[in-house]
């Protein structure tokens, strides 16, 4: 699994099965084998995934009852919250105008109303509500930026900051409002703190706290422990 | 009409704290509490739709205090380097054992390692009694030179003592060690795989080796020796196989019968909104099955009690076939026939066995043993190979200080924050 959803407001927990082509919402507190309270699969979702990716990451915006799965073709589909069963994606972002290429990682900011897909060492942002062959209203990418590509990442919306990866292992936090190859306003250099190279990203922003996940992908870390969840005080972004 | 209501300290508390029907939360930084509907009344309340609509608000609103002026990098001056190091972290200082294989010739033991990314070789009579320290590794394989990442299985050849090893992930490789090989070593032979390769077992007889592949669910047989990018000679796949999220592997070269085990997560990845769930079950081949074979019997159902079924291992005097049951925390034995839904023929399950989610099994036909690695703390457990119920195992290999719980990490590479319970959700 490269990426999940909590939804703090419905406490439920969202995640795919991607080898079944299905998302998965499972009660907060669910332990055990406990059965998902909504399955959304069938061929009316239009849920697909390449062989080597599969449909491996999913988010959730629980202020507006939406959830976002990148699939393959160079797609996200977006679904209501609720729903279950065989159902078709509300909206469909595709076409060679959005720039999503792949199977990006994508997070909602509820608060000004936009959808980010990182990929390609790119984050593209576009509106919320950005359905069809759409452009991003905004594109960060360039050496200057440094921003890379990471399996899940995570926007702090009351203040709009993109907490993403950046080349070199740093972890950065770029603006909704930026355009272009603009660097991060913050950066924290992971890799060179702790030797590993982030994959997920948390926020909690009641401890000012940011908490990543990594696995030893792409650098065999020195203490030669694979497996490992870090977390960083970062009061700056709250 | 919604209201999305966040804390946001206590000048934004003390703003809300009069309107009726509001859910406060504790003095803090920013972050949402709920969304509520308000009552109908016409137009009083629109959602302010772009910041300068906020701005244009008075001071003590929703917005202003998220002080959420658009702050662009490139307005101030460039990038701040943070450079505190962590305030915590979570990882286990111990192996955790994902796969067993044993070397009978040398009674020697082979552990396959997914936390630290090595193999770790023991005596077979290695045994850390209770109060003992943990059991000192004979040799141990590991280091960037090795390719040992995340690797799901460790064979060892019965005719030369080789050291098998299949990486799942990110390497999609086979890799081959001398028997006696050591440190950050290079591996003798690569093998590329199709990614997501599982388990594998070697016929000596016909000098081909079965691999199993996840996802598309495949078994490939390769040539004995087959290195770099060689093709399989055989690739058993197709939706009449009924392979599905395919894992353990194990061949009776006795009968002729190749044994795959299935998680039931299944989806033909060209078809959009192909996916079903289907019970796990075991699937039964003939040895030399190619194609889009279907299989000759299915063990499926809830009597099987197969759960995250992950290794398997044959009793080649009796065919009697050995699953490590990961998530129903036993070894259930098949006979050879079985089919259907049908109830093991005997199982290894309870507190004394010292099972815990078991992935890996190997059965040591020479010396009637059965050996376990468990996922759960950082151990391999062996017993007698007729071993029914809560029996203790005979002897214990463990790599952790007694009674320890590993933290089952596997590949932590997503997480989420769970603010309500102040919890960190971790998959593997």
């Amino acid at each position: 699994m490269h990426g999940f959803g909590f939804d703090s407001i419905h406490d439920e927990i969202c995640v795919t099965s991607p080898l079944a082509q299905a998302i998965l919402s499972f009660r907060g507190g669910a332990s055990g084998e406990e059965a998902p309270v909504r399955v959304i699969q069938g061929p009316h979702t239009q849920i697909q995934g390449p062989a080597a990716l599969g449909n491996d990451r999913v988010s959730v915006d629980p202020v507006n009852n939406e959830i976002y799965i990148p699939v393959s073709p160079n797609s996200v589909l977006v679904f209501d919250r609720t729903a279950n069963g065989d159902v078709p994606p509300k909206r469909v972002l595709t076409g060679p105008d959005t720039q999503i290429r792949g199977m990006p990682s994508v997070a909602v900011d509820p608060v000004h109303n936009v959808l980010v897909a990182n990929e390609g060492n790119a984050l593209l942002i576009f509106d919320r509500t950005a359905n069809g062959n759409t452009k991003p209203r905004a594109v960060i990418r360039g050496p200057k930026s440094g921003v890379a590509t990471i399996s899940s990442f995570q926007i702090y919306a009351p203040k709009g900051w993109i907490i993403a990866e950046g080349q070199g292992g740093f972890i950065g936090a770029w603006s909704i409002e930026d355009n272009g190859d603009i660097p991060p306003r913050w950066k924290i250099p992971v890799q060179t703190l702790t030797g590993y190279v982030a994959s997920g990203i948390a926020l909690d922003p009641a401890h000012k706290e940011m908490i990543l996940s990594a696995a030893g992908q792409r650098l065999r870390p020195p203490s030669g422990i694979a497996n490992t969840v870090i977390t960083f005080s970062w009061p700056e972004i709250f | 009409m919604r209201i999305i209501l966040f804390s946001a300290g206590a000048s934004l508390l003390f703003a809300l704290s009069s309107v009726p029907g509001m859910r406060l939360a504790s003095m803090g930084s920013a972050r949402l509490l709920s969304i509520e509907e308000l009552p109908e009344a016409g137009d009083m309340c629109e959602r302010p739709d772009s910041a300068s609509k906020r701005e244009s608000l008075p001071e003590q609103n929703l917005f202003s205090a998220f002080k959420e002026t658009a702050v662009n990098a490139q307005d101030n001056g460039g990038t701040v380097d943070v450079t505190r190091p962590p305030v915590r972290d979570i990882r286990d200082t111990a192996p955790i054992y994902s796969s067993v294989g044993v070397d009978i010739q040398h009674n020697e033991v082979f552990l396959q390692d997914s936390n630290t990314w090595s193999i770790r070789v023991f005596s077979r009579l290695d045994n850390a009694k209770p109060g003992a320290p943990p059991t000192e590794a004979r040799r141990v394989i590991a280091g960037n030179k090795s390719d040992v990442q995340f690797n799901s299985c460790v064979y060892i050849d019965p005719a030369s003592g080789d050291v098998y090893s299949v990486e799942n992930d990110i390497g999609d490789v086979i890799v081959v060690f001398n028997h006696d090989a050591t440190g950050n070593v290079e591996p003798k032979t690569k093998l590329k795989v199709t990614h997501r390769a599982f388990a594998m077992a070697i016929d000596n007889e016909n000098q081909e080796m079965y691999v199993s592949v996840q996802y598309p669910p495949q078994v490939a047989v390769y040539r004995k020796g087959a290195s770099g990018d060689e093709k399989p000679r055989r690739l058993l796949i197709g939706d009449k196989t009924k392979l599905s999220d395919a894992h353990g592997l194990a061949i009776d070269t006795k009968n002729n019968l190749l044994f795959v085990n299935n998680w039931g997560n299944i989806s033909d990845y060209r078809v959009a909104g192909s996916g079903r769930f289907e019970p796990p079950s075991i699937t039964v081949y003939p040895l030399k099955a190619d194609g889009n074979t279907p299989p000759l019997r299915v063990i499926q159902g809830p009597t099987t009690t197969l759960n995250w079924p992950g290794a398997m291992s044959i009793d080649p005097d009796t065919g009697d076939l050995y699953v490590a049951n990961d998530m129903s925390q036993s070894i259930v034995v098949f006979h050879s026939k079985d089919e259907g839904d049908v109830a093991p023929a005997r199982q290894i399950k309870g507190p004394s066995t010292g099972i815990t989610y078991p992935t890996g099994v190997f059965v040591d036909s020479k010396n009637k043993e059965v050996w376990v690695s468990n996922l759960g703390n950082s151990t391999a457990t062996v017993y007698p190979l007729m071993a029914n119920g809560d029996v203790p195992p005979l002897r214990v290999i463990r790599s952790a200080e007694e009674g320890k719980a590993s933290l089952r990490f596997g590949k932590t590479q997503a997480l989420v924050y769970d603010p309500i319970r102040e919890e960190i959700l971790v998959p593997n």
